[in-house]
This record gives C-alpha cells, sequence and structure tokens, in this order.
C-alpha cells in the first residue's frame, strides 16, 4: 500500500449532451460536473454537499464509473479507473460500492431479502448458497437486524430498516469505499439518527473511507471529516467539517449554513436570503457561476457602494437582461426602485448618476439600453473571471474573489464574520 | 376573542385496508386562533397530514372515514356539512397548499387559466377581473414580470417558482386559514428559507391563520407560534413555540429534538419502531420505545393533558398527581 | 435496536481468487432447456432428412408441430420450471389467485379447454361425417328438423319432433358431425394457435422491449419507430397475403403471421417498464456491485416485467382464437381443418339449420375468450408485486 489517498479525483468533468430537434442533434451541454477535485483518504469520510442540481450526485456515480466521466482522472489507491481492464473494473467494483437514496426502491421486490443481500457475491462468483446464507445472516445482524429477515420480502420492512438492508448489500463485499447518495435523506429524523450512528460505527470499526452525498448539513456535519461544497457543477470549498461550519469562506456557503433553520425559536429570521434560483446548467453565468445570487458579489472598484446595495444594482441590472422587469407595471423611477429593493439615491454621486440614467431609460420603456448602461459602468470581476479554488487565510481552499491574494476587494469582514 | 377559528375536538379519522382498520387520526383536538401559526409536527404515521386533510375532508373516502369528533371552523361543524357546501370552504375561505407543487399544478393549463379558475369557483367575478387579480397575486408572491409569465405552463417554471404560484393559488380567495402540508419539504434549503419567509409576510399582511404540518423541526422553530406534537394518531405535546423548543416536556418532543443531526452533540437515537398502525398499544402510544417508561405508561389510554406551565400540555403520566417528574427532572440534567 | 452492540470488527472475508466464475458453472433449468431444443432440432434434422414421411408410425409431423414443440419446450422453461422450483414463493402467488373467484372460475375453463384441447382428439377422434345421423338435436332438446327429407332421428320421435340423445350430447351437423367432436377439434386448433403465436409475441415483445428500454438511445429509437410502423400493418392482410403467396393457408402461417405482427403493444409495455426499472435501486445496486448487462436483465427487469407479459399476451390470445375462426369462417384456412369457423359458416343460414350448432360454438368462443381475459386480469392484479410497502 503506498501513501496515496484512497480515492484521488481530478478535474473531474461530465457534461451530459442535450439534444433536440428530429435528427437529435447535440445542441448545448449540461456541464453537471464540471472540473472538480478532492481526495478520500483512507479512513475518512468525505461529504459533498449543494443544492439539486449542483451535480453532487453524478460526481458520485462517476468516481465509480457507473457513467463514463467526460474528462478528468480517477485514482483508486493511485491506479487510475479509466485505464481498467476488465479484470480490474471487477476488482474494483469489490472494493468500492454505494448506497442509494430511496430505500423503497432498492429491491427487487421479488427477491427475499437475503437474496438481495447476497446478489453481489454471486456477481463476483461464489455460488455456493450454504456460504452465502452463512455470510447473509452474519452481516444482517451486523446492521442490526436479525438472521432470520433474510427469508423475507422488502416490503416487510420499514424505510430505516430497508436503509440498513442496503448497507449490509453494500458491505457484503468488503469494501474499502462506500460511496452513499443521500442515504437518510429519505427517512424520517428519529430513523435518520439510527442509520446515520449505525454508519459511523460500521466506519470506525471496519476502517472504511466514506463518500457521502447530501443536501443536508446536518446530517453531513455528524457524519464528516471534511466537507467539500459544490454549487452548478463546480467545487466552491473544502474544509475540516468543524472548520467549514465555524469558519466559512465563500459567501455561498455561508449562505447555505444560514438557511438551514436552526431548531430554536429564538434565532428565527436569521437566514441570509439568496435571491433568485439555481441557474439553468446548461447555460451556467459567466465568470463565477454564483454572482447572479451571491450577497457578497465585488462592486466594481471605481465606485463606492454601501452594504449589499451592489446586490441590488446588480439583480435590477440581471433582470433586465432578462427581461423580467415589467415597465408597464412599474410606471415611474420609484416604483422601480422600490420594487428592486434598490435605495432611493446611492451615496457614490458618480454611481447615483449611472443608477438614475438606468432607471429612468427603463422606466420610459427601454429595458435594453438600462442594462446596457449598467454593464458598461458596473463591471465586476465575478462576472469577468472564474475563481480557482485557492488556500484561503482561514487555512483551507474556497473558490472565490473575495479572496484573491491580489485583491484589494477582500473586505476584513469574511475572515472575520460580522453579524 | 374566545372562540378559535379552528377547534378541532376528540377527532378519529380511519382507513380500511386489507391489514385492517388503520385508526390514523385517533382523537386529536387541537385550536388555531385567527391570524396564528399552528405547526402539526411528527414524523411519517404519526397521523399529522390525515388530521389536516380531515378539516375540509379531503381524504378519500372510502377507505378513509372520519368516524368521529368535531371540526369548528369559525363556529360550524365542518364534519356535518354536506360536501356541495364544503367545496365552498375548500379555496374558499381554507386554502390549501401542498408538498409537491408539481401535483397541485395541471400541466395542460397555463397558471393564468388555473389561477382565474380557483378564483371564479368561489367569486362570482367577470373574467377580466379574475385575471386582474390573478395578476397581482402572482406578483405578490414574487413571480418576476408577470405579464410574460402568466401565460406559461407549470413546466416552465422551477420548484420554487411552481410552489410560490400554488400559493398564489391558495390565496386566490383571501382564505381565514391556510392549510399548508409540508410546503418546503421538497425543495432546496436556499428557496425553502425564500418560501418561508413569503408565507411569513403574506400571514402577516392579510391576517390570516396558518396550519402548517411539518417535519422538520427547525422549520416549526422559524415559523410556529404554537406547536402540536403528534405521534402515532395522538397529540404528545402542545404549547407555546418557546415552550416547547425550551422546555420539551414530553419524552418523545426531547427525543425528537435529541436525533437532529449536526448540532455539533452526539447523537442520540429513540430505538425500537413506529407501531402496528392497526393495532397500536394500549396506554401511552409512545410506551414501547420510552425511556422513562413506568408501569402505569402499559395501560388505559393515552395520558390526559397535564399541565407543565401556562398553555403548555403534556400527555405523560409523569406529570401527573403521582409523580414528581424524577426521572424526567434527571433526563432534562444531561 | 442500538447499533452499538457490534462483536468483531470485520466481516467474514472471502478469499475472491477461489471464486472466479466458471462458464460450466450451469443451472440444471438452462441445460434442460438446451438439451430439449437440441433433441427437437436433431429430430428435425432426422425427419427431414431420414424419415421423410412419417417419424414414428403413422405419425406425421408437420411444420406447425415443430413450431408447438419449441414454443412448449420455451413455455415449461420460463413458465412451468419458475412456478414450481420456486413453489415456496409462486404457491403464495397461486392461492391467491385461487381465492379470487373469477380467477378460479377461468383457470378452471382454460384448464378444461387446454385438456380438451390435447386430449380430446386424440382419445375421440376427428368429427366424421355420417349422413345417417345428422341434423340429430342435442340430448334434451327435440327438433322437427328431421321432418327434412332423408333425415332419420337417432332417438325417439314424438310430436314434438325428434329427441336429442346422449349419443350425441350436443347434437350434430348437416352433415353428421358430433358437435362434441368439433368443438373438441376446435379447442386443439385454438391451444396449439394460442401456445405457439403467444410464445412468438412474448420472446419478441421481451427482447425488443428490454432491450430498446435499457440500452435506449438509438437502438430504442430504431426498435420503436419499427413498432410504430408495424402496428400500421393489418395482420390480417398479411396473413392473406403470405398464405395465398408462399407459406399456404393454415396455422403455421397464422400463428408466424400474428404471433410477428401483434407483438407492439407488448413491447411499448415492457419497454416502459424497463425504463422505469433501469433508474430504480436495485438495478443502480446491482450495477455498481459490478453486475453485467446480462445479469441485469436477466435477474431484475425481464423477471419483473413477467406480470406485464402475462397480462398483456392473454389479452392476445382471444383474439388470436377469433381471428382464426373468422379466416376459416371466411375459408381463407386450412381447408383440410374441420375448424370451428369453417363449421359456423355451414351451420348458419342461408345453409344452416339446427341452432345447436352454432350454440354451441359460441358458447365455447365467448367463453374461452372470456376466461382469458379474466384470467389476464386476475393474474395482473395478484402477480404486481407491492414495490412498496
Ligand atoms: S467570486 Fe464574487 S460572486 Fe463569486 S462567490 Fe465570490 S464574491 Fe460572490
Ligand atoms: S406516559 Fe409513560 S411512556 Fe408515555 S411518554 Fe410518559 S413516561 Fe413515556
Amino acid at each position: 500500500m503506498t501513501d496515496d489517498p484512497l480515492l484521488a479525483v481530478r478535474d473531474l468533468k461530465k457534461h451530459y449532451p442535450v439534444r433536440s430537434g428530429l435528427l437529435r442533434r447535440v445542441t448545448g451541454q449540461v456541464k453537471a460536473v464540471d472540473g472538480i477535485s478532492f481526495e478520500v483518504r483512507e479512513g475518512e469520510t468525505v461529504g459533498l454537499v449543494g443544492e439539486s442540481g449542483c451535480g453532487k450526485s453524478t460526481t458520485a456515480t462517476s468516481v465509480l464509473r457507473l457513467e463514463e466521466p467526460t474528462a478528468g482522472d480517477v485514482y483508486f489507491e493511485g491506479d487510475d479507473i479509466t485505464a481498467y481492464d476488465d479484470d480490474e473494473q471487477k476488482r474494483f467494483r469489490r472494493r468500492a460500492q454505494m448506497v442509494f437514496q430511496d430505500p423503497n426502491s432498492a429491491f427487487d421486490p421479488r427477491m427475499t431479502v437475503g437474496e438481495s443481500v447476497a446478489e453481489p457475491l454471486a456477481i463476483h462468483g461464489l455460488r455456493d448458497d450454504d456460504r452465502q446464507a452463512e455470510i447473509v445472516s452474519d452481516i444482517l445482524e451486523r446492521v442490526g437486524l436479525s438472521a432470520d429477515d433474510a427469508d423475507r420480502y422488502p416490503h416487510e420492512f420499514s424505510g430505516g430498516q430497508k436503509q440498513r438492508i442496503a448497507l449490509a448489500r453494500a458491505l457484503i463485499l468488503n469494501p474499502d469505499l462506500l460511496v452513499a447518495d443521500e442515504p437518510v435523506s429519505a427517512l424520517d429524523v428519529s430513523v435518520q439518527a439510527e442509520i446515520l450512528s449505525l454508519l459511523d460505527d460500521l466506519q470506525s470499526e471496519l476502517g472504511l473511507s466514506m463518500l457521502l452525498i447530501s443536501h443536508d448539513l446536518g446530517v453531513v456535519r455528524e457524519v464528516c471529516d471534511r466537507v467539500g461544497v459544490m454549487y452548478l457543477g463546480e467545487m466552491v470549498e473544502v474544509a475540516p467539517t468543524e472548520e467549514l461550519f465555524a469558519n466559512p469562506q465563500h459567501p455561498y456557503t455561508e449562505a447555505l449554513l444560514a438557511s438551514i433553520p436552526e431548531p430554536d425559536p429564538r434565532s428565527r429570521g436569521e437566514a441570509v436570503e439568496l435571491t433568485g434560483d439555481v441557474p439553468d446548467p446548461s447555460n451556467p453565468p459567466s465568470g463565477c457561476s454564483f454572482h447572479t445570487r451571491c450577497p457578497r458579489v465585488v462592486p466594481p472598484e471605481d465606485f463606492e457602494f454601501p452594504d449589499g446595495s451592489f446586490r441590488q444594482v446588480l439583480d435590477f441590472r440581471l433582470a433586465a437582461e432578462n427581461g423580467d422587469v415589467d415597465t408597464d407595471a412599474l410606471a415611474g423611477d420609484t416604483a422601480l426602485r422600490e420594487e428592486f429593493g434598490l435605495p432611493s439615491s446611492l451615496p457614490d454621486p458618480d454611481a447615483e448618476s449611472v443608477l438614475a440614467a438606468a432607471i429612468s431609460d427603463a422606466a420610459s420603456g427601454d429595458v435594453e439600453a438600462a442594462a446596457d448602461r449598467l454593464a458598461d459602468a458596473f463591471p465586476t470581476v465575478c462576472e469577468r473571471t472564474d475563481p480557482e479554488l485557492v488556500d484561503t487565510e482561514a487555512g483551507h481552499p474556497a473558490a472565490c474573489h473575495l479572496h484573491d491574494a491580489a485583491s484589494e476587494h477582500a473586505p476584513p469582514e469574511l475572515t472575520n464574520p460580522q453579524d | 376573542m374566545s372562540n378559535p377559528l379552528l377547534s378541532v375536538r376528540d377527532l378519529h379519522t380511519t382507513f380500511d385496508t386489507d391489514d385492517g382498520t388503520v385508526r390514523a387520526v385517533d382523537g386529536v383536538s387541537f385550536d388555531v386562533d385567527a391570524g396564528e401559526t399552528v405547526c402539526l409536527v411528527g414524523e411519517s404515521g404519526s397521523g399529522k397530514t390525515v388530521a389536516c386533510e380531515s378539516i375540509t375532508k379531503l381524504i378519500p373516502t372510502p377507505p378513509g372515514e372520519i368516524a368521529a369528533g368535531e371540526v369548528r371552523f369559525d363556529g360550524e361543524d365542518l364534519t356535518s356539512l354536506p360536501d356541495k357546501q364544503l367545496t365552498e370552504y375548500r379555496g374558499g375561505r381554507i386554502g390549501h397548499v401542498f408538498q409537491n407543487p408539481q401535483g397541485a399544478l395541471d400541466p395542460v393549463y397555463t397558471v393564468g387559466d388555473q389561477l382565474v379558475e380557483a378564483i371564479r369557483l368561489h367569486r362570482d367575478v367577470p373574467k377580466s377581473a379574475a385575471r386582474e387579480r390573478a395578476h397581482s397575486l402572482l406578483d405578490r408572491v414574487g413571480i418576476g414580470d408577470v405579464e410574460d409569465r402568466i401565460d406559461d405552463y407549470p413546466h416552465q417554471f422551477s420548484g420554487g417558482m411552481k410552489q410560490r404560484v400554488v400559493v398564489a393559488m391558495a390565496l386566490a380567495c383571501d382564505p381565514d386559514l391556510l392549510i399548508a402540508d409540508e410546503p418546503t419539504t421538497a425543495l432546496d434549503v436556499t428557496i425553502q428559507a425564500q418560501v418561508l419567509r413569503l408565507l411569513d409576510e403574506l400571514q402577516d399582511e392579510r391576517g390570516m391563520a396558518m396550519l402548517f404540518v411539518t417535519h422538520d423541526l427547525g422549520v416549526v422553530a422559524e415559523i410556529a407560534d404554537r406547536v402540536v406534537v403528534m405521534y402515532a394518531g395522538k397529540v404528545m405535546e402542545t404549547g407555546d413555540v418557546y415552550q416547547v423548543f425550551e422546555n420539551p416536556s414530553h419524552p418523545y418532543t426531547k427525543a425528537l429534538l435529541e436525533c437532529l443531526p449536526g448540532r455539533g452533540r452526539a447523537l442520540e437515537t429513540i430505538g425500537g419502531t413506529l407501531p402496528d398502525p392497526t393495532d397500536p398499544p394500549d396506554g401511552c402510544r409512545f410506551h414501547p420505545r420510552c425511556p422513562h417508561a413506568v408501569p402505569a405508561c402499559e395501560d388505559g389510554d393515552q395520558p390526559a393533558f397535564e399541565d407543565v406551565g401556562g398553555s403548555h400540555q403534556a400527555s405523560c403520566v409523569l406529570y401527573g398527581a403521582d409523580y414528581d417528574e424524577p426521572e424526567l427532572a434527571e433526563a432534562n440534567d444531561d | 435496536m442500538p447499533s452499538t452492540e457490534q462483536q468483531s470488527p470485520l466481516f467474514t472475508r472471502i478469499d475472491w481468487r477461489d471464486q472466479s466464475a466458471s462458464l460450466l458453472d450451469v443451472r440444471p433449468r438452462t441445460a434442460g432447456l438446451v438439451l430439449a431444443l437440441a433433441a427437437v432440432a436433431v429430430t428435425f434434422v432426422y425427419n427431414h432428412q431420414v424419415a421423410t414421411t412419417a417419424l414414428v408410425g403413422t405419425w406425421d409431423l408437420r411444420r406447425m408441430d415443430w413450431l408447438l414443440f419449441v414454443a412448449c419446450i420455451l413455455l415449461v422453461r420460463y413458465g412451468v420450471v419458475p412456478l414450481v422450483a420456486n413453489w415456496e414463493r409462486s404457491s403464495g402467488t397461486v392461492r391467491e389467485f385461487l381465492r379470487r373467484p373469477a380467477g378460479l372460475l377461468s383457470l378452471a375453463w382454460i384448464l378444461g379447454f387446454a385438456v380438451l384441447g390435447l386430449v380430446g382428439p386424440e382419445l375421440i377422434g376427428m368429427p366424421r361425417v355420417d349422413f345417417y345421423a345428422d341434423y340429430q338435436p342435442p340430448v334434451f332438446t327435440t327438433s322437427h328438423v328431421t321432418n327434412i327429407a332423408n333425415v332419420e332421428c337417432v332417438g325417439p320421435v314424438t310430436d314434438a319432433g325428434c329427441h336429442g340423445t346422449w349419443q350425441y350430447p350436443l347434437g350434430t351437423t348437416s352433415t353428421g358431425e358430433n358437435v362434441v367432436n368439433i368443438v373438441m377439434y376446435g379447442a386443439h386448433i385454438a391451444l396449439k394457435l394460442s401456445i405457439t403465436a403467444a410464445m412468438i409475441m412474448v420472446v419478441v415483445a421481451t427482447a425488443v422491449g428490454t432491450t430498446a428500454g435499457y440500452f435506449g438511445g438509438w437502438v430504442d429509437d430504431v426498435l420503436m419507430r419499427y413498432v410504430d410502423f408495424q402496428q400500421t400493418i393489418p395482420a390480417i392482410v398479411v396473413y392473406i397475403i403470405v398464405a395465398t403467396m408462399y407459406l399456404g393457408k393454415g396455422l403455421f402461417t397464422l400463428a408466424l403471421v400474428f404471433g410477428l405482427l401483434n407483438w407492439g403493444g407488448i413491447a411499448r409495455l415492457v419497454r416502459s417498464e424497463t425504463l422505469e426499472r433501469r433508474e430504480s435501486g436495485y438495478v443502480r445496486a446491482a450495477r455498481s456491485a459490478g453486475a453485467s448487462d446480462l445479469h441485469v436483465l436477466r435477474r431484475h427487469i425481464i423477471p419483473n416485467s413477467a406480470a406485464t407479459v402475462i397480462t398483456a399476451a392473454t389479452r392476445q390470445i382471444p383474439l388470436l382464437i377469433l381471428a382464426q375462426v373468422l379466416l376459416a369462417y371466411l375459408n381463407l384456412s386450412d381447408v383440410r381443418l374441420r375448424s370451428l369457423g369453417e363449421i359456423l359458416n355451414r351451420a348458419l343460414p342461408p345453409l344452416g339449420v339446427g341452432w345447436w350448432v352454432v350454440a354451441s360454438i359460441t358458447v365455447f368462443l365467448v367463453g374461452t375468450v372470456l376466461a382469458f381475459n379474466v384470467f389476464g386480469d386476475t393474474a395482473r392484479d395478484v402477480l404486481d408485486p407491492k414495490e412498496v410497502a
């Protein structure tokens, strides 16, 4: 065994062609995963979090080569898995297993639980029935069920029990790596807790490495050693779990953390509200793909914008570009300012004159001109260049221009969050 | 105002299944005052959804049946109303928002048409007026550039936007009560935060009451005024949101709060499984799993509600006259 | 159950080098299938090269019989063997099926139909023309047809007319054939036709449906376009063309043409189920455990489409039987076959006289069609596995 991490992913990409028309010509690409790198060391649990459509599940299946990655390398114990021959591939399948989200569809309804759990054994050539039964009953007991359950059918079990059985099936080949795709999100909280602690126990006893995919930061915090945060197919921040929670460096992570409703009525209303929806992954925004929603988006250097007001200006511009400004309903400058939460005037007179001109463009019906004027006058680095995932002062990497070494726009409050 | 807007008393809803009669809701009582937000919280199988669907008899009958109990809405007993009159309440004075916005919208009509229909179902207004109202509702729930989007079909909206449209439909006739069943469960957290904020604002603006069903204690803490905790068809604990979160009294509520993941401490589990809904245990429904159970928990009916401070009540024998809450006091110290 | 009470820190270790899958590792049922098919092939060659007339004694096999053999072997392998081998599991399904009165009745009818069709003609022979016993009414009924010149009543004659006898329980035709024999022979033909054509349909539909659904992409496009196209072709017209120009009229052509042209609908159903199953957790789990496509198809996809295929196939069978009767009625079938259609043709006005011939055949046909439909419905209800608890 070498010092290589168990799993190393380098610049992984998975693009899906978008086809349309009669001839099914490729008319675009959905960049589900667009160049991410991370590693899972032995015995470590790494989490990937993000909202739906951020590419975390695609990452899981591409890493296991259940889907062919478009580009990039995946190393398992230092060997490139994309270069495996059939035998090596089969061996890899034994050593890396996956658990899926929905325990209700996880089992063939015609097969007993025992048969389902034993299936991987048969696939790998162990066909001796007695031997299979012995291994299955052992493992069922290990996940907290009884050996007799092997003869029952999946529909006789509750969701949590089924997820235990799914774990048994994934662990029966004694894998080194377990990829768990939202393993508890279909379960009730109390059942979630049971499965999570089972995962934790099994993992520490077996020295398993685990890649856990989840949208739920609470779950991730419970079991992961390190966490990667994904947004629109890109990794925006990677950090040891506690550090990520205590000191998030990327505005998206910050917003994600703040959106989790706390089970504490005294902290209500503290969510940082992200405006807008997640953009369409077949047409992601230029530069930093989060700039359409980022509350900390970097204002142009030549102007002064008080706290957060550049966000509103940018929102107004983006709405104008998308034709989402309804000039009939919003007659007049003040109505427009109100609709987009713009201050009645910006403190910086230069900035204000540009904004005022743009608003009167829009008010007179020429929304396009307003958009162009704003785009020309207020360029932002966030829209221009895609930030790299680089180390921050906090010691872990994040992909955000606020951390650019050469950048003068890094406000002090990110490393020292204000409330 | 002494009479609550909605008063559910001793509601029993049963379902006939192949395996026997499921007592999904088995003697549940709670009130919702005008302008108030009440959260029904519980895990799957607790009966929370059936309870709120029983209010306007949205449960499929058969197999479902409201076997007993009373649902008073503004003084009128809804359980005894004929279907025809009930439909006037549904979508009229009582609005509904469901978990899955996909299913709540008809894919073959534009959202505008659906809203206009929802309005005209209850209000005798001309189409143009209804459309105007639809327009302003969509605008209010945060659909940008309504003029363009009102004639779009549901599939052209994202999940969060669809849920906003559904909220708009529920508001079509200015309901006094909005029943929202897990309205944010299918949404991403950042979108959930937006929808919760929207609901909160709308409620303030309109002074409407809200009955909010969820399994997520975080969401409860975010929006509830009062909380009703359900387990296996029964109410375990009710109280003001601060009381319930800061001084959870029923062992089930405590356990539920303990097993929330990601709070930086060791995860507790409840252990055991939900009771068989066709044959629930005698005594306290929670006793097979309760860490504090005493012999008295195992017989008779669900323990009576005991006051644990103000309007805060728990259905647990340990708060009865015979006990001094020693075990629980101890448990609270951990 | 707290999960912390684990004993040993490691699961059973398996030495995978000992477990290399061997190609010789075939199940008896697979071996049996191959052997049986090989036996048919050998006899076929023998019959065509060496003993070109009768195979054994007077038993002369015709092409329809060969097709039937193959169909029966497949039926046994994929229908009977799994049912019996997994009796523990299938007994539950069977009991569930029999608990339903409709299921019980339809099964009884179909079994009766099958037994009659199989052994009937062997036991009591083909319907024979007998001009001394024409126009006999069924037992318990009387008829005045015997007043026609030259018709003698076998039973007693009273004022009410000629009484039927037990010799001809269902009466006889205008040429004196026993209606019992006719119905049995009709059942025989219908049975042969349904087994072969249904087997062809099931095999082709399953193969095409699963391939299209599982592999998707252009394979799916091509196959489903073809199905669209095929569904626009009326099988009856093709039969008439093929039968008159190439293969000759008869059961073989009928089974082949209908079997090969009527699977489109079933294939579509199988495809859509496959599409759904392909994304299911168990298929993904099997794939992530290293299962080959073949394994997934054989273990999960195809067995889970069984309910759909069986239901759909049992719905096609009545149509086939009726089509065959219709073709015979129109004289488009083999003249040597004393088919129900041909008899109907003769028994119906203007030629026909005895109502009982038409009645017996109609009852038989309606019963059989109903039985298959009810069987299909019940099978669907019973076989539909509980995918969710
Ligand atoms: S690069 Fe700009 S838009 Fe992107 S996260 Fe950082 S501040 Fe926000
Ligand atoms: S009544 Fe008994 S079983 Fe029920 S919660 Fe209280 S202590 Fe536990």
